[in-house]
């Protein structure tokens, strides 16, 4: 075969950085795959015997993603593992002997209706008469194997569908703080905050960490993501938390072309209300339910933190965010800082925090105490008042000098997280995932592999009694493909339905449901 | 600043938390930091049978770093009994206890032999010590002939700095006697230094002044009633300082010389 014309050897276009395992989008049968550099971008790439070659940037600053491989610390075993291994990640789910990471924080989805349709939902919830709502004793077992797995778990989220519209939820935040689990966190809407003042007072008692989709301002980005015009109720919702006392972390999905010129004003809104501690961006996940999108165009954390220091240019740069090593350091990047009447001192500007999450470079860390702290600050598991770690004071049983009491107050939290889909799903992340899906039936499969892989389907079709379809992600190449269905996510009907046989590769098969 | 440091650790002084609060508040900094002590020191050209003198060594921080990316043996000297403490505990807990060791003494009158050192490191502390050329005096004393000193610290022409800077001792000891860098090569040339090479490094002094004024801030939130108006007579100084430097007539500089 001749490669090129004349004689003359070509240079390819690409630096070749990695060989992986992803799934094919379409039909989810595990893959090789492999990571390249073009033109500064990260890029995934595989080919699906049947389906054919797909390619999704994975992080659209290589320079970046270099330097932050080194932020990759060690995993923790945890006490507990539910799965054996025998057909390899990602299959195995979870969690599976070769995992590397324990579960900083666990999610339970406690039930798949919600009091929104919104056209962006990765757990394809809504008005649906056909889904499930887990029961008392479901999660009762589902806290009780995430203890066995953890011993003291850091924090559990009580998610969705629309958590608090469960008749249980309260129960459910009390029989989890019962557990001893450090922080509870209900993943809202805020509809119901907004609008009920007793459920509120009832939350006030129990003091769980309220995490509030809050994707912007415009009027535009509210219709196009959650269907609706909520931003009277968001405010509401807020409102009724600083008046219970309840702290808030704003969560906004950012997807190009609808709200990412909003995300400085979204953190300059946190700092300033007084129920909010934190702020969260995370770039829309493709699974579930979502907008049309050019796979090679998307968001990635890269974008989300240029974006938001080019919008508040006189508070940030790029060195103010600190990739997460607890995970793979290119999923999550956090920044802390303090607030003062001039604006925000971001903390890496007080410690070299790099100088202690570097665990490759074959340096002494100046104290491992402060790193130990950070470790905590800087985690999947952090929650506003996170950096009480480095404040409080172990030795001596004080938990804190009066003199630092006042700076907790002024700590704010800025989180960036890019969740994989099945475009962009790589076997390398997903093995040190921090962020598990706890199943009724007593598993913990990571996040993105239980978006993207087809766990959700499959609980959710275990759990309601109704079939359910696997999703595709809505992605400009494979538009021929697919059809809706009836959640409002993708399907490719024509390959989950007939029957065919599962695609041979020489790695794996896919999922069997 | 430092009355925010001493309330924590009164607290607790042995705990490491605390330490990592001291960091958050306010730590000891100089110029360029360790990227550009690394640089420096590298132009000693020792290696691990050498022994070099840290000559105001403070908490030990710039010796560690000398031992630690040299392979050499380290004698830092320094007047303050609790920085010689301090940095002593600081060597034995990196495990460097062997290879550094701090002697309270006067940069002026080194408790060291004549011609006993192979590299000499002072960092930001020339500009503390009264007698300049007495210290310089003894800096050839101690080096061995052909062996190199490392110089760095604030430089001034001192007649065109603002009036409030000039007043500035109590603040920052650094500022209120610095020379032109000129004065200080020519300092070094009638001890018996050759200079080998002058380097400005102003840019790492204005990160500096940036940092100081992130920590002053933080303290204010800290400390805020503690402190009273310090912080803002500390801000005030350090935006003079900034225009200082930006006009030319304040900046950070290093000199290489060899003891002829």
């Amino acid at each position: 075969m001749a490669l090129a014309e004349q004689g003359r050897r070509v240079d390819r276009d690409e630096v070749f950085l990695e060989y992986t395992k992803s799934i094919c989008p379409v039909c989810k049968a595990v893959v090789d795959a492999e990571v390249n550099i073009r033109d500064n971008r990260v890029l995934l790439r595989k080919r699906c015997p049947e389906h054919g070659r797909f390619e999704a940037l994975v992080y659209s600053d290589a320079e970046l993603y270099m330097r932050q491989l080194r932020f990759n610390k060690p995993g923790t075993l945890p006490l507990e593992l539910q799965t054996e291994v025998e057909d390899g990640c990602p299959l195995d789910c979870g969690i599976c002997p070769e995992h590397k990471q324990h579960s900083c924080l666990g999610v339970i989805e406690v039930n798949t209706a919600c009091n929104l349709d919104c056209p962006i939902c990765f757990a394809d919830s809504g008005h649906q008469p056909d889904g499930y709502s887990l029961t008392r004793e479901q999660v009762a077992f589902m806290l009780d194997t995430f203890v066995a797995a953890e011993g003291s778990p850091e924090v559990i989220q009580f998610s969705g569908g629309e958590p608090t519209i469960h008749p249980e939820i309260l129960g459910f935040v009390a029989m989890a703080q019962q557990r001893g689990i450090g922080r509870v966190m209900i993943n809202t809407n805020g509809i119901r905050l907004a609008k009920d003042r007793r459920f509120v007072a009832e939350l006030a008692r129990l003091k769980p960490d309220i995490y509030l989709q809050f994707d912007g301002f415009e009027r535009q980005t509210h219709m196009a993501i959650r269907g609706q015009d909520l931003r009277e109720l968001k405010r509401r919702a807020l409102d009724a938390c600083a008046s219970a006392g309840l702290e808030v972390t704003l969560v906004a999905a950012v997807e190009r072309g609808v709200n990412e010129h909003e995300l400085g004003e979204i953190v300059r809104f946190g700092v300033a209300h007084p129920a909010v501690r934190a702020v969260a961006c995370q770039p829309v996940t493709h699974s579930g339910r979502h907008l049309a999108f050019d796979p090679l165009e998307r968001l990635t954390n890269a974008d989300v933190m240029r974006l938001i220091c080019a919008q508040i240019p006189e508070w940030f740069v790029l060195d103010d965010f600190v990739p997460v090593p607890c995970c793979f350091p290119s999923c999550r990047s956090m920044s802390y800082m303090l607030v003062d009447g001039e604006g925000v001192i971001p903390f890496t500007r007080l410690l070299a925090v790099e100088d202690y999450l570097d665990y490759v470079a074959n340096r002494i860390a100046p104290d491992p105490a402060v790193r130990q702290a950070l470790e905590t600050m800087f985690s999947s598991s952090a929650t506003p008042g996170a950096e009480r770690a480095l404040l409080a004071c172990d030795a001596c049983g004080i938990d804190l000098p009066d003199a630092l009491r006042n700076i907790e107050q002024h700590f704010f939290m800025l989180v960036v997280q890019d969740f994989q889909d099945a475009y962009t799903l790589n076997v390398r992340q997903l093995m040190k995932c921090c962020v598990a899906e706890i199943t009724p039936d007593g598993r913990l499969i990571p996040f993105c592999a239980y978006n993207s892989v087809g766990y959700r389907e499959q609980i959710r079709e275990q759990l309601s009694g109704v079939a359910v379809e696997p999703v595709v992600p809505n992605a400009l190449p494979l538009q021929p493909l697919l059809q809706p269905t009836r959640y409002g996510s993708r399907s490719a009907p024509a390959t989950s339905r007939n029957g065919r046989p599962l695609p041979a590769t020489n790695i794996g098969r896919r999922l069997e449901r | 600043m430092r009355a925010a440091q001493t309330d924590v650790k009164s607290c607790c002084a042995a705990a490491y938390s605390s330490q990592a609060a001291r960091y958050l508040l306010g730590d000891s900094f100089h110029p360029g930091g360790p990227a550009l002590t690394s640089k420096l020191i590298r132009r000693l050209e020792v290696g691990a049978d050498s022994t070099v003198v840290d000559v105001g060594s403070g908490p030990g921080t710039s010796a560690l770093q000398l031992a630690r990316e040299l392979g050499c043996t380290v004698i830092g000297v320094e007047l303050s009994p609790t920085s010689v403490a301090a940095a002593t505990a600081a060597a034995a807990e990196a495990g460097l206890g062997e290879r550094v060791r701090f002697l309270v003494g006067d940069a002026e009158a080194l408790p060291l032999a004549a011609a006993s050192m192979d590299g000499a490191l002072c960092e930001c502390a020339l500009c503390t010590f009264p007698d300049k050329q007495a210290a310089a005096d003894e800096f050839a004393r101690v080096l061995r002939p052909g062996a190199r000193l490392v110089l760095a610290d604030v430089v001034a022409e001192p007649e065109r700095l603002p009036a409030e800077l000039r007043s500035l001792a109590a603040w920052v000891a650094c500022l209120a006697d610095a020379r032109p860098a000129s004065e200080l090569s020519a300092l070094m040339g009638k001890s018996g230094f050759v200079i080998k090479h002058v380097e400005r490094h102003d840019d790492g002094l204005a990160r500096l002044l940036k940092v100081v004024d992130w920590h002053l801030r933080a303290a204010a939130l800290v400390a805020g009633d503690f402190l009273g108006d310090g912080v803002d007579q500390g801000r005030e100084l350090l935006r003079a300082a900034d225009e200082a430097l930006r006009d030319g007539c304040l900046g950070y500089a290093s000199i290489l010389a060899r003891r002829a």
